[in-house]
């Protein structure tokens, strides 16, 4: 049988989520990779076109910042869906929502009675000196009770196909529009396929949110007002801004359109104020407010913190978050989860060298070459360090860097990321390219809840590793498998 | 309703009937300059002032030493110049963008729609078309507009959203009537004695370029004069391009958007001032005998650009409100 996965070459000392080796499909996934490789590649490559095609036309698009007539670009979007084994996804889930709760608890604490710090289990000046960690909020209970709203973990998965946390996203996660949208295309475009595959669907996501936002009003839910609040237009995730709102049926507001009176939060409408019970905030902390963030700024609403303190407001996620995805703070999540839920992790992680430590800063110094090394407050993809392919040059800079500002870095061995066949555009025919995989935990009220699904990212670049839109990455449909009655 | 979203609804629909009703000038003018033996200038040159641009055109054509009134220039710089605010590819780009800051309001059909229309202008196909097939540039074009403008009415609730772009279209139309009818009487009347063929051929363009040729003629058997033209483009109230039509359903759409009768409220000076004009144009009724058209015309212009003035004060959130005196 001739198959557009034929001549599909997978890697040695790698996993590929869809061949266990070349001609030979993992188990459950084989009737699926018959039926899409039984294409040609011209009707292969005209369905791409047409996916790129009504992406544009619909405006699923980001916008680059690099660019200043606000340029939109679509997220290449690659039809070959990443398919997740119903056991796999079974553990993932578990896991997920453990680390989820793990990292609320902690949180809580942080900004309470500080436990963990007063018992040693994470060093008291590794979390205080974090960053992202807002004294002003000592001792602020949230409204509804609920700091991680919306969580994105990102995975990935190392040779023996085993899934590792590579990094927890407890701000704001971005995203889960293009989850949504590029299920809607391959429908479109798959429809047999998909109905043979037996996924999980994903569309309800945006239904979901708006329970959860709604749950955690300080009001009465059915009488509450729940708002997305964008930076705006040019912002480069608008475009899910305003998907979200869209599809939950709420408002898109802009700071601008908010303001304070009495502690209480207020939108400007054409018929006068009205109030505003929960705020899904799609800003970044230092534009919340002026009165406490940035004096200097124009941006944000003056009073929305205290209104938040006083809990007449909820915001989701809650301020001062970051101090729990801190890059330095993530190799104590296990030991959050043995300490506040008093049970093993589920999930792996990667091992974490915190150049805070003397002995860890000492290997990492001692092993650049060898490791990745990552500046704890950036994230997209940049302030990396990827020894094993830096320039003698790139390394001595992060030496210096790393001796000069310790608490600032971390290093991990390089994980060889798992592949995914995907359609290389150029060349006709599938290659396998590196993936992550990030799913959404909404958490409300009544605890966590965890979207079948995810984004998985992929490096379009051959032999890359980065996966960041920002940097050449794109996305695939990400196919849970139902379990089998 | 958030009042920028307001604000976004309004000039979405002002930026839509903008574009169409350039468009249309565009087809309307290349036929009578075909057809009405005229000079160019006296074709083309109105164009330019009904959209406000004289000066800034005339100080480019200078500048350029080009021709001030062939078609082309006039068309060249009516679709596309980047200096010209009101050219159709900055028109469409506005519409385009307010529906970007509304997308969560508009219909996905209506953006999907915009935004098509939006690219294809960006793209080599329409450059192509507009220099091979003007007509069928400008065909494609208007039916874009008019798409969005059907697509809101069929696939939006009938809701604020709605009624503020509707509110936002039936202004700028007013507008665009009375400016177009100005600029047509002022040069036909500054004329001593037109030749009765070239002035009828004047009025008929006119007539098409409000889509008005047809529904005319229903109203009107007799022969196309500038006085029985210009009472039907002010005075017909079942004529949706007419000026008492569009002011009249304005207020009724403004009714909706603020309930007169209902206490604090804003908007309250807008509505009323809408009020004013509707009711000062059912007391005319009918152009007054020998009466002055061109100020009859300049009023309605006026009263509308303040009318939109007022509503960006009161409704769409250019003052903030103090929340202590109307809070809920």
């Amino acid at each position: 049988m001739t198959s557009l996965f034929e001549s599909y070459q997978t890697s040695a000392g790698t996993y590929d989520e869809l061949f266990e080796a070349p001609g030979v499909p993992r188990g459950g996934f084989q009737r699926v990779l018959r039926a899409l490789g039984a294409s040609t590649a011209e009707e292969f490559a005209r369905c791409q076109a047409l996916a790129e095609m009504a992406m544009l036309n619909q405006g699923v698009t980001f916008s680059v910042y690099a660019d200043n007539r606000g340029t939109e670009k679509v997220f290449p979007f690659d039809l070959v869906p990443r398919i997740v084994a119903a056991p796999d996804w079974r553990h993932l889930e578990r896991g997920l929502a453990q680390r989820v709760q793990a990292l609320g608890l902690f949180l809580d604490d942080v900004y309470g009675p500080q436990r963990i710090l007063r018992e040693g289990v994470i060093p008291r000046e590794l979390v205080l000196g974090a960053q992202q960690y807002l004294p002003i909020i000592q001792d602020v209970k949230p409204a509804g009770g609920v700091r991680v709203h919306i969580a994105g973990i990102d995975l990935i998965r190392d040779p023996a196909g085993t899934f590792r946390v590579l990094e927890d996203n407890v701000r704001t996660p971005s995203g889960v529009s293009y989850v949504v949208e590029n299920r809607l295309a391959t429908k479109r475009i798959f429809p047999r396929l998909f109905e043979q595959a037996s996924v999980h669907r994903v569309d309800h996501y945006p239904s979901q949110l708006g329970e959860t936002l709604r749950s955690v009003s300080p009001r009465d839910p059915d009488e509450s007002t729940v708002v997305v609040l964008t930076p705006g237009s040019y912002n480069s995730a608008y475009f899910e801004h305003s998907f979200l709102a869209r599809q939950m049926g709420i408002e898109l507001v802009e700071s601008a359109d908010l303001f304070v009176d009495d502690d209480r939060v207020y939108m400007r409408t054409t018929r006068g104020p009205k109030q505003v019970d929960v705020i899904y905030r799609r800003t970044d902390e230092a534009f919340l407010d002026p009165e406490v963030f940035r004096p200097d700024s124009m941006l944000g609403v003056p009073g929305l913190m205290r209104a938040w303190a006083r809990g007449t407001v909820t915001l989701a996620n809650a301020p001062g978050n970051g101090v729990a995805d801190d890059k330095a703070v993530y190799p104590f999540v296990p030991d959050m989860i043995r300490y506040y839920l008093d049970e093993e992790p589920l999930l792996e992680q990667v091992p974490t060298y915190v150049c805070l430590r003397d002995a860890d800063r000492d290997y990492v110094l001692d092993h650049l070459s060898e490791l990745v090394v990552k500046a704890v407050d950036e994230s997209g993809g940049y302030g990396m360090l990827m020894g094993p392919q830096a320039s003698a040059a790139q390394i001595d800079e992060f030496r210096a860097r790393i001796i000069a500002d310790p608490r600032k870095y971390i290093a991990q061995p390089r994980i060889e990321l798992s592949t995914c066949p995907t359609w290389d555009a150029e060349r006709r025919c599938m290659e396998p390219r590196r993936v992550d995989l990030r799913p959404y935990i909404l958490t409300s009220r009544d605890g966590p809840w965890v979207l079948p699904g995810g984004l998985t990212r992929v490096a379009l670049v051959p032999g890359s590793y980065v996966v960041n839109s920002s940097q050449g990455g794109g996305s695939k449909d990400t196919w849970v498998q139902k379990e089998v009655a | 309703m958030i009042s920028r979203v307001a604000d976004c609804c309004f000039w979405f629909g002002r930026y839509i009937e903008r574009t169409e009703a350039t468009a249309r000038l565009m087809s309307v003018t290349r036929t009578l300059a075909m057809d009405a033996e005229m000079e160019p200038r006296q074709c083309w040159l109105p164009v330019i002032i009904v959209n406000g641009q004289e000066p800034a055109y005339l100080r480019r054509t200078a500048e350029h030493s080009m021709h001030d009134s062939t078609g082309d220039q006039v068309e060249e710089y009516m679709t596309w110049a980047d200096d010209n605010l009101s050219s159709i590819q900055a028109s469409v780009s506005a519409a385009r963008e307010n529906a970007r800051q509304i997308r969560e309001v508009i219909s996905l059909e209506v953006w999907e729609t915009i935004n098509e229309l939006y690219l294809w202008l960006e793209s080599d196909a329409a450059q192509q078309e507009f220099r091979a097939a003007r007509y069928s540039f400008y065909r494609r074009i208007r039916q874009g507009c008019q798409l969005v403008t059907g697509l809101l009415r069929s696939t939006m609730l009938h809701e604020l959203p709605l009624n503020f772009i509707w509110l936002g279209m039936l202004l700028e139309r007013g507008s665009q009537t009375a400016r177009v009818l100005d600029v047509h009487h002022h040069a036909l009347v500054l004329r001593e004695r037109t030749h009765q063929v070239i002035e009828t051929a004047l009025w008929m363009s006119l007539l098409r370029a409000c889509s008005a040729y047809e529904p005319f003629t229903k109203r009107n058997r007799g022969r196309v004069t500038g006085d029985a033209v210009a009472d039907f483009l002010i005075f017909e109230p079942l004529f949706p391009k007419s000026i008492t039509y569009c002011v009249c359903e304005a207020l009724a759409r403004f009714a909706v958007i603020r309930p007169p009768h209902e206490d604090g409220l804003p908007g309250g000076e807008s509505q009323a001032r809408l009020d004013a004009l509707d009711a000062w144009l059912t007391g005319h009724a009918a152009i007054p005998e020998g009466g002055d058209i061109h100020q009859l015309l300049t009023h309605v212009v006026d009263e509308i650009a303040a009318i939109c003035n007022g509503l960006s004060r009161e409704l769409f959130g250019q003052v903030p409100v103090p929340a202590s005196e109307s809070a809920q």
